[in-house]
């Protein structure tokens, strides 16, 4: 690829993961009794509940924590973690939104190009590492970042951080 | 009752009556044995001895390490072998390092992450070269045997040079890439041992061939096998001597030789490569071959384009990694609309959007009666 070749990359936002706290305890029997859309994982101690408007899948524990999945951007997950506490509030727990954080974010990305990835490696250490024997794509960790790129042969990146 | 003379008991710590001279811990020295036992069983010179140990060493002083459980710790010291022989260029596969543990390859992989992780480890790739020769060792067919057939019987120079140069090939044509590479080598054993004496071989199948050879045949060996026999038959049809022929996966076998030897001229013959299409489209005043891709990269996209195939005699087909040629369907993801997109997280939440999300009395009394809660 020419360095002055105009080439625009979609760069699409395939998941983001947020966390917040409810400030108070969530009795998980009752939200898997009330709430619709809801699954318990009585073993692990946690319920899973999902929204389809955004399409989110929140992780909720009896301690307050939630995690939410499934957003497309930042603005998008804050919106569906609003609306779950919502729905916790409307339940029947005293729920304060408190320490909303996104803390994961998932791209994904097309290069125009493959990319021979023993190469790649060779001329990448130490950031680079590749085992083809556990997985195809070459992991490419920017410590300054904290951001991993999984690289595949295809040219396809998926950035998580 | 008398007290005891409690004069001679002085308080002492531990560490310094008994505990100075146990510098290290059980766990830590029934694990050293365990590595050094594993060097020995792979036959593994000194000096890699000395590294893994250390290695062993250092990782358990990490607070990672320190309360996994037993099997964990065992796989840690296998770990520390096969980063130690990666390190060496020795070429070792985790799949006998799992199988000489007893291990899962899936507990034994994330422990492996962990500890180059945790030790900031730099692990050279595996060299196919190297696994090429190590894998053929172990094959059984290069001495008469009982239940080998003489004819079966080959000459292990001639196998490991014609298996590189075909894992070679395979290798430009990106079939390794990304791919485990030890289907690719038994695919590419196989073929050079049918090609070798075509005429006794080619009604031997692959599952047969493994069995007398005394190896595994891993399930991807199949699609690598049948991977390479097209690569084959491309470069078979710009053969000038055998395009009169109708050459099919069996009867390519047996010109496996002179395909190798030819490889280059054929390569560049019935592959189009990126870099000729570009100067060719240039020179024909085309434009660029590449358009601005779309978040979906498929091979019509990266390839060449269609007037320059067409040019080409046979079709050539563009050199791309296997999964490009066919694409696996995608599902369409819809684009954000501009309702979407105006979202910033703060909008006021109504009554009616969050009562989807609740059960109805008359539906929680069912549900409750349903599962007798």
């Amino acid at each position: 690829m020419d360095a002055d070749s105009d080439v625009a990359l979609d760069i699409l936002i395939t998941n983001v993961v947020c966390v917040f706290r409810t400030r108070c305890h969530l009795n998980l029997r009752k939200i898997a009794l009330e709430g619709a859309n809801v699954i318990y994982k009585r073993d692990v101690g946690k319920v899973l509940m999902k929204l389809r408007k955004p399409r989110i899948t929140a992780t909720i524990w009896s301690s307050g924590k939630v995690i939410c999945t499934g957003a497309t951007s930042e603005e998008e997950a804050k919106f569906g973690a609003r609306r779950l506490a919502r729905s916790l509030q409307k339940l029947g727990f005293q729920v304060i939104f408190t320490d909303f954080k996104v803390v994961n974010v998932l791209a994904v990305c097309n290069m125009p190009f493959e990319i021979r990835l023993p190469e790649f490696t060779k001329n990448n250490r130490p950031h680079a590492s590749y085992a083809p024997e556990l997985h195809p794509a070459v992991c490419y960790r920017i410590k300054t970042l904290r951001a991993t790129l999984q690289i595949f042969s295809t040219g396809s990146i998926t950035v998580t951080g | 009752t008398t007290w005891p003379n409690t004069d001679c008991f002085s308080e002492v710590a531990y560490s310094q009556s008994t505990g100075q001279k146990e510098q290290l811990s059980r766990c830590l020295q029934r694990g050293i044995r365990r590595v050094q036992d594993l060097c020995k069983v792979l036959q593994l010179p000194t000096v890699f001895e000395e590294t893994a140990v250390s290695y062993f060493q250092r990782a358990l002083q990490h607070p990672s390490f320190h309360l996994v459980s037993l099997e964990k710790k065992e796989l840690l010291g296998g770990c520390c072998v096969f980063v130690t022989c990666r390190q060496h260029n020795w070429p070792l596969t985790m799949g006998t390092i799992c199988s000489l543990l007893y291990a899962k390859q899936e507990l034994f992989a994330s422990v492996y992450l962990s500890l180059q992780k945790e030790l900031g480890l730099s692990v050279p790739a595996l060299s196919l070269g190297d696994l090429v020769k190590t894998h053929l060792n172990s094959f059984r067919l290069f001495q008469h045997a009982a239940d080998v057939p003489a004819p079966f019987v080959e000459d292990k120079e001639k196998m490991v040079a014609r298996t590189m140069q075909i894992v070679e090939l395979a290798s430009e044509t990106w079939l390794v890439t990304g791919r485990h590479p030890v289907p690719i080598v038994t695919a590419a054993a196989f073929l050079s041992w049918q090609s070798l004496q075509p005429a006794a071989r080619l009604t031997c199948t692959f599952t047969r061939f493994c069995k007398l050879a005394g190896v595994d045949l891993p399930p991807p060996a199949h699609l690598r096998l049948k991977e390479l026999l097209e690569i084959f038959l491309r470069m078979a049809s710009q053969l000038a001597w055998l395009r009169v022929f109708n050459m099919d996966k069996k009867t390519v076998v047996k010109h496996i030789g002179d395909l190798l030897q030819h490889r280059i001229f054929l390569l560049k013959n019935a592959f189009c490569l990126e870099d000729e299409e570009e100067h060719r489209a240039v020179a024909l005043g085309e434009g660029s071959p590449r358009s601005p891709p779309a978040a979906g990269g498929t091979a019509q996209e990266e390839g060449c384009p269609s007037e320059g195939k067409r040019q080409r005699e046979g079709g050539a087909r563009p050199l791309l990694p296997p999964c490009l040629i066919n694409p696996r369907k995608r599902l369409r993801t819809a684009a954000p609309s501009t309702s979407d997109s105006a979202i910033t997280g703060n909008e006021p939440i109504s009554d009616s959007e969050i009562e989807q999300y609740l059960r109805g009395p008359e539906e929680i009394r069912a549900f409750r009666k349903a599962k007798a809660w």
